[in-house]
């Protein structure tokens, strides 16, 4: 059923040794690929042609809503003057270390899956309707029961977080330790990389500017029909 | 009666793993994908009609090249093709991305969402990944493409580069 595996094997290994001469041939010291959201992508285009321009380019490229950071390799450096660039060399290393990434990364998916499932020190709000006053409901109460919800699971194996929500769909959590990223599946936003963002403290998808912990509050209210209180 | 007991145990513990296998089939479209891809293959990087789009790291368990072979006077894309590594899903995304993109303007081709090739194949959430890479590859070799036609351009007439751009 599968292609013949040498074949394959041959072609894979072609890729690979590909990928490292393109790879040597890169103008930059780490190997990052910068990635454009379509409205940089096409308002960029013009700034190319400008090649004396070629820093103003960079600096617009960092201005540009929301760049999403690949540990990747350069498909041809883009030195429209020398070696000066387009997309910054981040080494993803020294932004942060990989004990420091495993440790925050691992504080914030413990604690999402503590507060999806139990409100035993944490209060579930539901605020009532059109009234300022509060509701609170304290003890063990697991998101699930809270939302009567069937098909409410949440599973944490492999360092991996899974959310069941019955049919509405299911969120993936799991750590991108290369990248030194939070990768999440969302029923709702599809996939999204979070980095962390050392001057808010917290997990960020460049591409929209996102936040991790309120990109969950908001799709989970509006999923489930109930706030939850996740920051 | 520990036998009978045994089995009867065993007896549900298959059935509970049927019932796990099923949910983790790929859908035939992805197996189509992976047995009989389309498009593999690869052009050369150095013709000035083609755009190469290459994502990924090893590290992370997928690489994608995607390359796209355009025709400068219309700005169609006349050929696509593509070599991945990676999963079965992430095969079948960049297979499915080089399908789509063959005989599209550049600007329609930008447009393509990871969503819609995530539901073509019905990947599962922990594989939408997979699309989101396909679909950034797509716009790599774009931008690829773009910048070759503007080195080659920056002396002369530019239009084509500016009519992708403003579309």
């Amino acid at each position: 059923m599968a292609p013949p595996s040498s074949s394959k094997l041959f072609s894979l290994r072609r890729l690979l040794v590909e990928l490292k001469s393109s790879n040597s041939s890169c103008s930059y010291p780490c190997r990052v690929y910068r990635n454009y959201s379509p409205i940089a992508l096409l308002s960029s285009s013009p700034l190319l042609q400008q090649s004396s321009r070629a820093p103003e380019f960079s600096e617009n490229a960092f201005a540009s809503p929301a760049p999403s950071f690949y540990r990747g390799f350069c498909s041809q450096p883009l030195n429209l003057d020398n070696g000066a660039q387009g997309p910054a060399a981040i080494d993803y290393s020294s932004l942060l270390p990989e004990e420091e990434f495993h440790s925050l990364a691992d504080a914030t998916i413990n604690d999402l899956q503590e507060k999806f499932e139990s409100g035993r020190r944490e209060e579930i709000l539901e605020r009532g309707k059109g009234s300022n006053d509060f509701e609170r409901i304290e003890g063990g109460v697991e998101y699930g029961d809270f939302i009567e919800m069937d098909g409410f699971d949440i599973d944490y194996g492999n360092q991996v977080l899974t959310l069941k929500l019955g049919n509405l769909g299911t969120y993936v959590l799991n750590k991108q330790t290369p990248n030194r990223q939070i990768w999440l599946s969302s029923p709702v936003s599809g996939p999204s990389r979070f980095d962390w963002d050392i001057s808010s403290q917290t997990w960020v998808y460049r591409r929209t500017k996102a936040n991790l912990l309120q990109l969950f509050e908001r799709e989970l209210e509006q999923l489930c029909g109930k706030p939850i209180s996740l920051s | 009666m520990l036998r009978a007991g045994c089995r009867s145990v065993l007896g549900l513990g298959r059935q509970k793993h049927q019932a796990q296998a099923l949910v983790r089939l790929y859908h035939e479209r992805v197996v189509d994908h992976y047995n009989n891809p389309r498009n593999v293959g690869s052009f050369d990087k150095n013709d000035p009609n083609v755009g190469t789009g290459l994502v990924g790291a090893p590290a992370c368990g997928d690489v994608m090249k995607l390359q796209i072979k355009v025709d400068d006077e219309t700005g169609k894309i006349v050929d696509a093709c593509f070599k991945t590594f990676g999963c079965g899903s992430a095969i079948a995304s960049s297979s499915v991305a080089t399908e789509w993109v063959k005989g599209k303007q550049m600007e329609e081709v930008v447009t393509i969402k990871n969503t819609e090739i995530a539901k073509h194949l019905s990947l599962p959430p922990v594989k939408l990944h997979c699309s989101m890479l396909a679909e950034d590859a797509i716009k790599a070799a774009i931008k690829d493409y773009e910048v070759k036609r503007a080195k080659l351009g920056s002396s002369a007439e530019a239009a084509p580069v500016e009519k992708a751009a403003d579309a």
